[in-house]
């Protein structure tokens, strides 16, 4: 139990992890081997329509708010789409799986970045076999399994009563559960653990109710045995979430008050908002305002998710669903935010937070003449995701850009990717940093959020330096301690605990810089783990630390785009691995090159790429000359998208591999 | 001074008069004017001195099997064809033959570009191995030429010829028909380097044929040609190879550097820069040691892959290198007439419907008249091979000072390192203070630097980088 209670402990904070991108295929292919009755009412059909008066007959204590929470690839989404086929809500075998992953980088990654809801009607039958039955309403509220989006998630949570604790049968209790676990357990909600997967060979559901005992107190008689993939035990779920999740606790007869879960920007609607109303009823025509910025709005369309947006005209307390009010941008519709009731002074709901950003890097065009088409993509993109904070630098060898700040690695992932995918944006990223403090012999302080704006001769001393920290948790065999030890080591980490959740399993847990794990932790800790390792971090204090601003140079000039901050002890061998990585991506050219890494005037590292021996025109063949003008010109446009500093061309390969230089070894 | 009469590309030095008498260029074939021109559709900006063609290309396509660095467009015949020299009796490959009939006819077809009769100064046969060809059939596509378009007194008609191709009769029958400069296809001096190219003959024939040519009464003026970088080759063949080539003393030396095409054996079997080919440093090697070899035998390294005795420029070529016009006949030719650079089809069967089509009156070519950035290029490419390199002061009036001056500042840097080569009027090289001197501002500029050329070797081996380095200053 020393381990419950250490974890326990941990999860005060908000947790963060980052999610292994499982492909998408392995859910996909997941259908019901045998049919499920549907219990759906027929007056409910998956795609009717849904009257403000049959939403009426839902009161509080008929609805159920709850949420599906599982480390990465434990079934989540499948289960969700048979909770959602189970009533009716979407026909089985039609749409696609991962129903509520509607972004294509969700899909492909098998997680969630955005929140969704679907509102799902459901008559239990399988308690008494009266058809006369009570209908419930039940909406599942889906979180970023992301913990990048930890504070999303908490809001989510927020609105829900009761969740699903999805663990798989055969890989049993994972960082991300405990995580997830904690957070629940947190906001007070009453958690169902379902051991899904049971189909698997290897599933041992009886040592993985131990482990939920073990962890997390947890009654082994209180776990559900399913098998999303087959259907089994499914029929125990939403019997399972009305008996035992509490209804909503809002006051009927209060002016409406509700909570923004996550925003939407559509482009003929407008700001589409997902909101739990916690008291009072919402109607289409009402005067609503934000607590966080004070803005009033007019309830233009409001309706449930059922499961796309469906229009009822009315939200009754309780309930969630979308309201659309003229908003212009996400930016004004903040996750956390409190919707009331315009002209009343309302009680805020508790818990809301401006965005923290803690991954930083920079955003340029590949194609420099292409700034103004990479302003409108981010511009586009963070109407989406406002969380993402943007401001303009430039820099010598990358032309005007973007400095941009995320709530982790894997946001910053996920929003290059979006660029790319949905706006089709050519991107280079430099090298990403996390926000340092340093402090000058004159007691002033800077934060630092870009390393080439930290003066390379300041000219004034460095007197300390602060960089933020996590407190990691990795779960791992116990035959990969010992690696995972010196991994952790070699990235400053400090051993906090060092505990065995099973027999075979240990828990550690370790004070890391943010900067040590932002590149290539987790792919470094699953290869030398065989994959097995699960790791999970959240966010500690900020800790004095030795650092030192890097520079690299190209015959003499620093190359601004690629400066970073590094750990004194560490300057050495990063210098050298950029230095003979840059060696090894930048083309000859028809001089020597020297490349070099350097703190201050200190040069630390350097190579020497030898010149351009031979390219050379070849015969133009019978007056034909066509042939080698396209080569020529060709030639010319290689140049072209080269980024330059002083005479040097760098190709955009190398400012895309200096990200995957290794902070270990 | 003739080469400051042409507006728009340096010109090699005068020449000294090669050993078959000539005429010096026609003076009007510069000082010719717009109005006889002007009405020509496609005529060409008018910084463009609307030269009528006065050389031609013709392309016979024939071998007997394609070598495995090849990818121009030729016709394999089999190992039966050409080995057997004809003197007329022995039954034509009838590939050959309408093959012939066709190019007859796309000479009948095309328009003289001017109607004062210029005569051709030079003519091409290139291929393909046009020693396959039947003299007599090489005989009348030059009648037909100069039936067309007029040859004038003493014109170089060069043609290509494959060691075991020809005897010492069939030379001497196509030196009878007007041919008076062979370019023997060498390529190499060791029996395994011929065999691992797919060439169709070994060094016994080279010896043979250059045997046969150097004995040919009424042929002085002789090239051989040889390719570096073969797969396999090393620095003591590639030497071998050298004092081979120089001992036979040719008037013209061809050095090419292997270029590998995909679509080829070679571009399926070798990745350039990998083993067997050499490497960049090892090929860059070969490169400087031609150079040295060849200038220290009494060679001009006159253009990028050419080498001379004095006096002895390929004239056909130069029409290339100085970006003057030339007609072109044949599958896959590419012509350049009033402004206008045009590739037949490459395929047997569309260029006969081409030529239909020429006759027909029915083809007109799509690809447009070349504006004046295109002719910059086409200047700056071309002339940047050569050893007399690019004519400053034309340039500029072709082009615009400010141009000129942007290219010399982009070069700046490379002569100082020696890469380029800035030289006065007198063709004195001009040390870099003096060069950076004269760029300082655009009234100044020219008033010493006159020519710029890539050196060599150095230079010359870093002519794609350095040319188009330029490219992006002409067309960003």
């Amino acid at each position: 139990m020393a381990g419950a209670a250490v974890l326990r402990r941990s999860a005060r904070g908000i947790a963060r992890h980052i999610a292994a991108a499982p492909s998408l295929s392995r859910n996909a292919l997941q259908q019901p081997e045998r049919l499920l009755s549907s219990q759906a009412s027929p007056e409910h059909g998956a795609r009717g329509a849904v009257s403000g008066s049959e939403l009426a007959l839902y009161p509080p204590e008929r609805v159920r708010n709850f949420s599906i929470i599982a480390h990465v690839d434990h079934g989540k989404s499948t289960l969700a789409d048979r909770l959602l086929e189970l009533t009716g809500t979407i026909q089985k075998g039609h749409g696609q799986p991962q129903y509520l992953d509607k972004l294509q980088v969700e899909r492909e990654r098998g997680i969630t970045v955005k929140a969704q809801t679907a509102t799902m009607f459901y008559r239990n039958t399988t308690a008494s076999q009266d058809s006369d039955a009570p209908r419930y309403l039940l909406n599942l509220i889906d979180t970023p399994g992301h913990v990048d989006f930890s504070y999303e998630v908490s809001r989510s949570l927020a609105a829900c009563q009761g969740a699903l604790l999805v663990v798989d049968a055969a890989q049993g209790v994972q960082a991300q559960t405990i995580a997830n676990f904690y957070l629940a357990f947190e906001s007070n909600l009453s958690i169902i653990p379902v051991i899904n997967k049971i189909d698997q060979p290897t599933a041992d559901p009886d040592n993985v109710k131990d482990q939920l005992k073990r962890l997390f107190d947890i009654d082994p008689s209180e776990a559900l045995l399913t098998s999303a993939k087959t259907g089994k035990g499914l029929e125990h779920v939403l019997p399972a979430v009305i008996e035992r999740i509490p209804s909503p606790p809002g006051k009927c007869d209060s002016p409406v008050r509700m909570l923004l879960l996550d925003s939407y920007y559509d482009e003929y609607k407008g700001v589409i908002c997902h909101v739990a109303v916690v008291d009072g009823a919402l109607r289409k025509g009402d005067k609503i305002a934000s607590a966080a910025t004070g803005r009033a709005y007019e309830v233009l369309d409001v309706g449930i998710m059922h499961p796309e947006l469906t229009p009822t005209g009315v939200l009754y307390t309780g309930q969630v669903g979308y309201v659309i009010s003229g908003m212009r941008s996400t930016k004004e519709a903040r996750i956390g935010d409190t919707l009331h009731q315009a002209k009343s002074i309302v009680e805020p709901l508790p818990g809301f937070k401006p965005a923290k950003h803690m991954v930083f890097s920079g955003l340029y065009p590949a194609d420099g003449s292409d700034f103004e088409a990479l302003s409108h993509a981010i511009e586009k993109l963070t109407c989406n995701d406002a969380s993402v904070s943007v401001t303009k630098e430039s820099s010598n060898a990358l032309g005007m850009g973007f400095r941009c700040g995320f709530l982790g690695l894997l946001h910053m992932d996920v929003f290059h990717q979006r660029l790319e995918q949905e706006y089709g944006a050519q991107v280079i990223s430099t090298i990403p940093t996390v926000p340092y403090i340093f402090e000058y012999g004159d007691g002033s302080k800077v934060q630092v959020e870009n390393p080439a704006a930290l003066a390379s001769n300041p000219g004034k001393r460095i007197t300390a330096c602060w960089e933020p920290t996590v407190i990691a948790t990795i779960i791992i065999p116990s035959e990969y301690v010992g690696p995972v030890i010196m991994l952790c080591s070699e990235r400053r980490g400090e051993q906090l605990e060092y505990t065995f959740i099973d027999a075979q399993r240990a828990m550690l847990k370790y004070r890391l810089p943010l900067k040590e794990i932002i590149v290539d932790f987790y792919n470094e800790l699953k290869g030398i783990t065989s994959g097995y390792a699960t790791f999970d971090y959240e966010d500690s204090e900020y800790e004095q630390s030795d650092l030192v601003k890097m520079d690299i140079l190209l015959n003499g000039q620093p190359v601004d785009a690629m400066a970073t901050i590094v750990h004194n002890q560490k300057a050495q061998r990063v210098g050298r691995e950029l230095v003979e990585k840059l060696k090894k991506f930048i083309e000859r050219q028809m001089f020597e090159i020297t490349i070099q890494a350097a703190i201050g005037s200190k040069v630390i590292a350097r190579e020497t790429l030898s010149a351009m021996r031979k390219n050379v025109l070849a015969k133009c063949y019978g007056g034909d000359i066509t042939r080698k003008k396209k080569l020529l010109e060709k030639q010319k446009e290689g140049k072209k998208r080269m980024k330059r500093v002083g005479s040097v061309d760098i190709p955009q390969e190398a400012f895309h591999e200096l990200l995957k230089v290794s902070n270990s070894k | 001074m003739l080469r400051l009469a042409f507006p728009l590309v340096s010109h090699l030095p005068p020449r000294k008069p090669p050993p078959i008498r000539q005429r010096p260029p026609p003076a009007r074939r510069y000082a010719a004017s717009a109005a006889t021109t002007s009405s020509t559709p496609s005529s060409p900006p008018p910084s463009h001195p609307p030269l009528p063609p006065s050389s031609a290309y013709v392309h016979l396509p024939f071998c007997r099997k394609r070598c495995h660095y090849c990818d121009f467009p030729i016709v394999a015949l089999g190992s039966s064809s050409g080995t057997t020299p004809s003197r007329g009796e022995a039954a034509d490959d009838p590939r050959i033959v309408d093959y012939v009939r066709l190019l007859l006819r796309e000479v009948a077809a095309t328009r003289p570009v001017s109607e004062d009769g210029v005569p051709l100064e030079t003519v091409f046969f290139g291929g393909g191995t046009p020693s396959l060809v039947p003299p007599r059939l090489v005989a009348a596509v030059l009648d037909a030429l100069r039936g067309r378009f007029g040859l004038s007194a003493c014109p170089e008609v060069s043609i290509e010829m494959d060691p075991g191709t020809f005897d010492a009769a069939r030379l001497r029958e196509l030196v009878g028909v007007g041919v008076n400069r062979v370019s023997l296809g060498v390529q190499a001096f060791q029996e395994d380097l011929l065999r691992a190219c797919g060439r169709a003959h070994g060094v016994k024939e080279v010896h043979e044929a250059v045997g046969i040519v150097t004995a040919c009464e009424g042929l002085q003026n002789w090239s051989m040609d040889l390719i570096s970088s073969l797969p396999n080759q090393t620095e003591e063949m590639w030497e071998e190879s050298l004092r081979c080539t120089v001992d036979a003393r040719p008037t013209h030396i061809s050095v090419y550097d292997l270029q590998i095409e995909q679509g080829t054996k070679f571009g399926q079997m070798y990745t350039p820069g990998v083993f067997p080919l050499p490497s960049d440093t090892e090929s860059a090697n070969f490169y400087k040691i031609a150079s040295k070899r060849l200038s220290e035998a009494g060679y001009n390294h006159y253009e990028i892959s050419s080498y001379c005795k004095s006096g002895y420029e390929c004239k056909h070529n130069l029409t290339y290198w100085q970006n003057r016009p030339f007609y072109a006949f044949g599958l896959g030719s590419a012509s350049y007439i009033n402004g206008v650079r045009y590739s037949r089809p490459r395929r047997m069967k569309e260029y006969a419907e081409w030529v239909q089509e020429l006759e027909d009156g029915t083809w007109s070519h799509k690809s447009r008249s070349s504006d004046m950035k295109d002719m910059a290029l086409d200047v700056v490419m071309l002339s940047l091979r050569t050893a007399w390199g690019l004519d400053l002061q034309s340039f500029s009036k072709s082009f615009g000072k400010s141009l000129a001056l942007s290219l010399c500042n982009t070069f700046k840097p490379f002569v100082e390192s020696g890469l380029v080569i800035a030289m006065d009027m007198e063709r004195q090289a001009l040390p870099h203070i003096d060069f950076e001197l004269d760029l300082q501002n655009e009234g100044d500029f020219g008033s010493r630097v006159a020519f710029i050329r890539l050196s060599d070797p150095d230079g010359f081996l870093l002519s794609n980088e350095l040319i188009s380095l330029a490219f992006g200053i002409i067309s960003p």
